[in-house]
């Protein structure tokens, strides 16, 4: 076992992140550990923990990177097109740079080339939306930046343009690129769609709708620079820190060593934060050219133009049943990206979550002038499942069957549809089981029941869940052990709110038989080890393994020290509560490097590999219970019952507040969050808070959080899976099919306002 | 926010003096503030009133009705007791107005004074007719939230405010002093119709002061309630809300008001509406008759039509609920 | 009658009590209590996030009562009292709100956070004994886009138990 300790080698392993799967090299350090098996004794991983960072977050005294101040820091901020789609012929600086306190002004006819996600520069010589970046300017203060943007003369040529979803699909719409505005994305056949619908007993049709919905993080996007000669330091708001560098990297041509990239804690990104912004970008810039730090944080309404959203769809779904089981489903797609280059894949739902022997999915990228999408939580299948899962409740009706008992038919397969491998693991049944009898299923009647007053109507509704969160490597992490029995973890990941340093704590605290209080855990830097984005439910799966190995590494080689000092046979040593125990007794770690002064243990670890022949998949179910007032269109949600099998728990505590902040974003898409963008000025209307409806307090029904908790052995050392993606995922569609049950009306159009259920009803009756 | 220079008035007639043009005057600052940052207005001078004595607070005195002092936090009406003994009203008007923070800074006159939400006009970029410009641009635009009736076309805002449905309900008057006097006119005047081809919102004019808000014995008199559908549970202007009030006596509805909000540019009520049910006990029937003399007008944009049906239903509840108090 | 003279629009002489100690400022009548806050006192707790009124992160009670920062000018907190999250621990000892925020797990990112405590100080200071509905009507005006507002109502309810004890 010791020799093979830090052999290096490459293996080639398969991933999952939202919804793409990828082969990629990695390189891996170490043979992997036992995965600890189900009902192992654990002391520690398992267990609620309070977070690790909690008096920091409650003082005030966490910093975030709004809060970043450096001595001599100016301010940027950005010039942002007034028009949906335009050429920039001249920018005229003047009037700007004469403004006392205005340092430089950076725009498309004086900025070097800076690649920038596929494009040669930041400033586009064409603006494609309103908030596209025209210039930016630095300044003293961030209020004589603010002031100079309006001084800025920018000679546009406006162009025909496009906002709209539906119009832009339309022939007679400006075609915006030059490759059409509709583009082909993933295309998926199985088995004969044509002869099932041909044979079905019961074949149903729909089309669905959702809404723009926008991240709105609380923490805005915004970087600050530094130089310090050639070396420069970037403290981002990021889901990612070696994103950020590698972005910095091929903007800037600089080496990876001259980038150190900051993110102690960062306010929200759900997404929306996976690499460098084009404000990085000129926050560098103007850092170098003006030899001071520069700070440039996007305001709100920017956030709401520019940051990124989750694409407005339109889906078609068709499909068909035959001796009470789904014979087919043919499901296209259309997903407004903005400007993006990709799309997120709404039918990655239909492909995969049901063995269904017939599909034919087929998804497009609309591309239009508004701003371009950033993935968001679940990207695609959030508003793919609202489609899929809807279709297959009127299926049921159509039927005559109980929609919960016609998915049981297709969730029991043991193996993945898509790739024809065997899951890892799969507790669906299960989380329907858990979550049937919790939300009381059995009283659900067709047509919906009587409400708690005349003109309410309740209902119940059900979805399911499917994603990756597999994880994957690369990722590797350092366990430093001190002499006095605490330790040091680092990595180079991020705690974007879901409680990452935590967990790194309690598993490192468990392999290395010591108290989660004396494990520190620095990360957020990209001068540790390697660690992949916090996204795509991959952070727990991915990098707690590779810290268990650290902190293993560092377990063994604290025996080898304590059986030389303690004279004890190694094999008879172990390490419990932060001693040495033996049959001889407990000697804490302390007293056994007394006399080794100033002894550093250092323990490392590596992600290994995903299994070769199996799939890793998380699965669940939502429930939901709901009250609807026929006469005022207002939609209560009364319970949501959250079941979710994701492999081990290893915070109770903080894996409940996940789910439960999953459904309370996907309640916001369900029922009141919705981009409105102006179609003839470009302009997004709902910048605010105030026009843009997020949940409050008062909108949170009572959520039930159950998971199955059985860890999943065969994917890695901790047998834990991902849990930020799979609670927003199956509540949308939980919560339409509960008000379609309760009104015996169907709303295919999300989210569910006053204006839609009354608009609804009124063509219904 | 544009730099301003800034005076803190000590008097009701100071105040009068310094609000002289390209001035404005401040009083929790919630909305101003809103207006300045989201560059709505910019005036150079902003007068704060909160200096002044005498504006805080409400009494009751018998026979001469209810006076509340214009500078009155909203949360010191919202959490009286004994003010929701004689207007009870007020308190569920401003239940759900804005947030807590909002009501602990925001004042009666402020909330009265309080300008539209349209998100056209507070998009500093979009030339409205209110702002100034040519033309409506809800009208064929995003309109789902705009007004159904009074519009006359020229522009489809509407009334924001809680409170001022609810206090009109009471037969409120308000005053408003200026250096040339002290005029008291019925709240419901202080909104301006832009049928008017006034690209105010409110009548009061430069210079004056709104220093109190009358409520006369006669609509203390009244049994009122308010009701308010939002696109969320709380924090959220009203979709429509509706104000409605009346004696009932025998089980009879006397004397009624109902005012609309969130439905028309201005705090909506309709004589003929309140006349259908005057003198008469309470029934569907009655609600509807009333409701759609209230709304007979209506001529809904192309996303606005749920609104109709909406203020019906509403109407329908709170003459219910006070027929049953 | 004397006139007052107009403050600004330069920079005026301000003085404030934050968390019980003397705050002398030297803003422009502009300036938010929220800006002066974070930039001239250094006192990052209270969070820009929309800075319109909307979202409750720069809450801080002002003469006791919980505000917007951001919608409240400086100038207009002369001689009045401001508490902000920093000023509610004690010799290093959380509050009780604090502590059962972190014990109820009552947020993820934080960013939110110093404002939903300081709304829920300023209830628990004026109804000891709240219920749930109270908690809500108290954080209605404090959005949490992570949506931890289940624990934060544990959390508040919690504290509220402890200290009645």
């Amino acid at each position: 076992m010791k020799d093979e300790r830090g052999r290096t080698r490459v293996v080639r392993t398969r991933n999952e992140f939202e919804g793409e799967v990828m082969e990629q090299l990695a390189l891996v350090q170490d043979e992997d550990a036992e995965a600890w098996p189900e009902g192992a004794q654990l002391g520690i991983v398992g267990r609620a923990h309070r977070r690790v960072e909690g008096a920091a977050k409650v003082t005030g005294r966490a910093r975030y990177t709004h809060d970043v101040r450096l001595p001599g820091m100016l301010h940027a901020r950005i010039l942002r097109s007034p028009h949906p789609r335009a050429r920039v012929r001249h920018v005229d600086p003047s009037r700007a740079l004469a403004l006392p306190g205005v340092r430089a002004v950076l725009h498309r006819f004086n900025t070097p080339k800076t690649a920038f996600r596929g494009e040669e520069t930041i400033f586009r010589e064409e603006v494609r939306f309103v908030g596209d970046e025209v210039a930016a300017v630095a300044a003293d203060t961030e209020e004589t930046a603010d002031a100079a943007l309006d001084l800025i003369v920018v000679d546009y040529e406006v162009l025909p343009h496009v906002v709209d979803l539906e119009e832009a699909i339309d022939d007679a719409a400006p075609r915006i690129d030059e490759k059409g505005n509709v583009h082909d994305a993933d295309r998926h056949e199985r088995g004969d769609v044509k002869k099932a619908f041909a044979s079905a007993d019961v074949v149903v049709e729909g089309t669905y709708r959702t809404s723009t919905q926008l991240h709105n993080c609380l923490e805005t996007h915004g970087a600050v620079a530094a130089w310090d000669g050639d070396q420069l330091t970037v403290y981002e708001s990021t889901q990612h820190v070696f994103g950020v560098r590698q972005g910095l990297h091929a903007a800037l041509h600089l080496p990876l060593g001259k980038i150190r990239v900051l993110c102690d804690h960062m306010g929200g990104g759900f997404g929306s934060k996976g690499g460098i912004g084009k404000y990085t970008v000129i926050a560098a810039l103007f850092a170098r050219e003006l030899g001071a730090p520069v700070r440039c944080v996007l305001d709100r309404r920017e956030e709401n133009v520019a940051a990124g959203n989750r694409s407005a769809t339109l889906q078609r779904v068709k499909i068909a049943g035959k001796d009470g089981r789904i014979t087919a489903i043919a499901h296209d797609s259309w997903s407004n990206v903005g400007q993006a280059r990709w799309v997120a894949d709404p039918t990655g739902p239909t492909k995969g979550l049901y063995d269904v022997p017939s599909i034919l999915a087929h998804a497009h990228r609309v591309v239009t002038n508004t701003g371009s999408l950033a993935a968001f939580r679940a990207p695609g299948y959030v508003e793919g499942t609202f489609a899929l899962e809807s279709a297959i409740d009127e299926l049921a009706d159509g039927m005559g069957v109980d929609p919960l008992a016609l998915r049981r038919h297709h969730a029991e397969g043991a193996i993945d549809p898509v790739s024809k491998m065997r899951y890892s693991l799969k507790r669906l049944v299960d989380c329907y089981d858990i979550g049937a009898a919790e939300i009381g299923w059995s009283r659900r009647k067709r047509g919906g029941l009587r409400g708690s007053a005349p003109g309410l109507r309740r209902g119940l509704g059900m979805a399911s869940q499917l994603w990756s969160g597999g994880g994957t490597p690369p990722a590797y992490a350092t366990v430093h052990l001190n002499p006095d029995g605490t330790a040091v973890v680092r990595i180079g990941t991020q705690d974007i709110g879901t409680g990452t340093r935590t967990v790194l704590a309690q598993v490192c605290a468990e392999e290395l038989g010591i108290d989660v209080r004396d494990v520190r855990v620095e990360i957020g830097d990209t001068d540790s080890t390697y660690a992949p984005i916090s996204a795509g439910s991959l952070t727990v799966a991915s990098i707690t393994p590779a810290v268990r190995l650290a902190a293993k590494d560092a377990r063994e080689q604290l025996l080898d020290v304590a059986a030389g000092v303690l004279e004890v046979g190694r094999s008879e040593l172990r390490v419990e509560g932060g001693a040495l125990v033996s049959r001889g007794g407990r000697t804490p770690i302390a007293k056994v490097f007394e006399d080794l002064d100033n002894y550093t243990v250092i323990g490392r670890g590596s992600r290994s590999p995903n299994p070769d022949d199996l799939v890793l998949k998380t699965f669940g179910a939502h429930f939901a219970e709901v009250e609807v007032d026929r006469t005022t269109g207002a939609v209560l949600v009364e319970r949501v019952v959250a079941v979710h099998d994701v492999g081990r728990i290893v915070n109770p505590l903080t894996a409940r507040s996940q789910v439960e902040g999953g459904v309370i974003q996907a309640l916001g898409f369900a029922l009141s969050e919705e981009r409105v963008v102006d179609k003839p000025t470009g302009r997004v209307l709902t910048r605010s808070l105030e026009t843009y409806k997020v949940p409050t307090v008062r909108d949170v029904p009572r959520i039930v959080v159950r998971f199955v908790d059985v860890p999943d052995t065969a994917a890695n050392n901790v047998g834990a899976k991902g849990l930020g993606e799979p609670p927003i995922i199956p509540a949308a569609a939980a919560v339409a099919n509960a008000v379609a049950n309760a009104l015996g009306v169907r709303i295919r159009h999300l989210p569910l306002t006053r204006r839609r259920v009354l608009d609804a009803l009124a063509a219904a009756s | 926010m544009k730099p301003f220079a800034y005076v803190r008035a000590t008097s009701v007639a100071e105040a009068a003096r310094l609000l002289g043009a390209g001035s404005a005057a401040m009083a929790g600052g919630t909305d101003l503030l809103g207006l300045m940052k989201g560059g709505i207005a910019a005036p150079a001078r902003v007068v704060d009133l909160t200096g002044i004595d005498g504006l805080r607070g409400w009494s009751r005195e018998r026979g001469a009705g209810l006076r509340i002092g214009a500078l009155t936090p909203l949360v010191d009406l919202e959490t009286s007791d004994q003010l929701a003994r004689h207007l009870p009203i007020v308190r569920a008007a401003l239940a759900d107005t804005a947030t807590l923070q909002l009501r602990n800074a925001g004042t009666v006159g402020g909330n009265l004074l309080q300008r539209n939400r349209c998100w056209y006009f507070r998009d500093e970029a979009i030339p409205c007719w209110l702002k100034g410009g040519t033309r409506c641009f809800a009208s064929e635009g995003e309109n789902e939230h705009h007004a159904v009736i009074g519009t006359a076309r020229g522009c489809n805002r509407v009334a924001p405010s809680d409170l001022a449905p609810a206090l009109i309900a009471h037969d409120a008057r308000v005053t408003l002093v200026g250096a040339r006097g002290t005029r008291s006119i019925a709240l419901a005047d202080l909104y301006t119709d832009p049928a008017l081809h006034s690209r105010d919102e409110h009548t009061i004019k430069r210079g004056e002061i709104l220093t109190e808000v009358h409520v006369p014995e006669a609509g203390l008199q009244r049994r009122g309630t308010y009701l308010k559908a939002m696109e969320r549970k709380t924090w959220s202007f009203a979709v429509v809300s509706v104000a409605a009030a009346a004696r009932v006596r025998d089980g009879k509805l006397r004397n009624p008001r109902i005012v609309l909000g969130g439905v028309a540019p201005v705090p909506w009520r309709v004589e003929a509406a309140e006349a259908e049910i005057d003198g008469h006990p309470f029934s569907d029937e009655l609600a509807r008759r009333a409701a759609d003399a209230l709304l007979a007008d209506a001529a809904p944009l192309a996303k606005n039509g749920y609104k109709v049906p909406l203020a019906k239903e509403l109407v329908r509840r709170a003459l219910a609920a006070i027929a049953a108090a | 009658m004397p006139t007052v003279r107009p403050l600004g629009p330069g920079a005026v002489d301000v003085e404030v009590d934050v968390n019980g100690m003397r705050a002398p400022l030297h803003v422009p009548p502009h300036r938010t209590l929220l800006d002066a806050l974070r930039d001239d006192l250094g006192l990052q707790g209270a969070k820009k996030v929309c800075d319109e009124g909307t979202c409750g992160a720069c809450t801080v009670l002002v003469d006791g009562r919980p505000v917007y920062a951001c919608m409240t000018l400086a100038v207009t907190c002369a001689g009045r009292s401001v508490e902000t999250v920093e000023g509610l621990a004690r010799d290093g000892e959380l509050h009780p709100v604090q502590e059962a925020f972190v014990a109820h797990d009552a947020f993820q990112c934080g960013f939110c956070t110093p404002g939903q405590i300081m709304s829920v100080v300023a209830l628990l200071r004026a109804n000891a004994t709240p219920t749930a509905d109270d908690v809500m009507r108290a954080v209605s005006g404090n959005l949490c886009r992570c949506g931890a507002y289940p624990n934060i109502v544990e959390a508040a309810l919690a504290a509220a138990r402890k200290a009645t004890k």
